[in-house]
């Protein structure tokens, strides 16, 4: 545990939902050569990459999409990297980019799939506590995976680069 | 889509056969279930007891599951789920919404 921080890794994202579980592990397993996890901290981050990698299967054409590891005391952050369009929200008043900056708006990527974001800047936004109007049947969601890295994060983040056509998905963890 | 089927009594138990409940089978499990409950079964258990890991896929196919439950007045008990998955529920507050048992025998009772 007296390797020197920080420590900068680039990964490929796997290509097939058999791998997401045993490249989760590894990731984890790297983390931990640097810093010391309780198993609450291990599940967390065990989650997050889960996800992140889940989406891109699901959804990036992207096939060189890839993930910067950075670990720090007492941060770690995990970025996604992946080309293609922004997203778009459905049902929704404001699209990236966005017009007003430092406001909170709830988006939608389906009936069953909303948010309250925090606007940070024209082409970024921070995903916000899904959970602040309570839970009932009727409106929980079918669609968990940006709930849930928002949940077991410090703090997720959405940011389009449109010069690049580049999507970043920036998780921080402090650990 | 590995699962294997008991019946105990009006109850229809569904066991998970797999290390990994994700993207790849959420789908073709979901349209399993949804057979079951349209054919008549409204008491249902799944076992985890054999499932390392759960992704937001799977949890999504457990919600719709369960909500196609709710017009029959129908009751789902999750079962056998190690700590990462319960954890998961808990972080979702989804164990508010479903009902999770430490085992199949507990589950039974619960009916």
């Amino acid at each position: 545990m007296n390797k020197t921080l920080p420590i900068i890794l680039h990964l490929d994202i796997p290509k097939h939902v058999d791998e997401i579980y045993s490249f989760t592990k590894t990731v984890l397993a790297t983390i931990m050569e640097y810093k010391e996890l309780d198993l609450a901290q291990q599940r967390r981050v065990k989650m997050i990459m889960v996800e992140l990698v889940t989406n891109s299967i699901k959804h990036s054409t992207d096939e060189n999409s890839s993930i910067k590891l950075a670990i720090d005391h007492p941060s770690v952050c995990i970025e996604k990297f992946e080309k293609g369009l922004k997203i778009e929200f459905s049902s929704t008043a404001q699209q990236i980019p966005f017009e007003e900056i430092d406001k909170t708006i709830k988006i939608s990527f389906s009936e069953e799939n909303n948010h309250h974001i925090q606007t940070l800047d024209r082409y970024k936004f921070k995903f916000l506590n899904p959970f602040v109007e309570g839970l009932s049947l009727d409106q929980i969601p079918e669609h968990f995976g940006f709930y849930i890295i928002t949940l077991a994060s410090d703090s997720f983040v959405y940011q389009y680069d449109p010069e690049m056509k580049e999507n970043r998905y920036i998780v921080n963890l402090n650990l | 889509m590995k699962i294997s089927k008991q019946q105990s009594g009006d109850i229809g138990v569904i066991i998970i056969e797999e290390k990994e409940a994700n993207l790849s089978n959420s789908d073709e499990f979901k349209e399993l279930i949804l057979e079951e409950i349209t054919s008549g079964t409204r008491k249902l258990i799944i076992s985890f007891k054999q499932v390392e890991y759960l992704d937001s896929s799977f949890l999504g196919a457990l919600v719709a599951i369960l909500k196609a439950l709710l017009p029959y007045n129908g009751k789902l008990i999750l079962t056998d789920m190690n700590d990462d998955i319960v954890n998961l529920f808990q972080l979702t507050r989804l164990d508010k919404i479903f009902i999770l048992h430490n085992d199949l025998e507990n589950a039974v009772k619960e009916f």
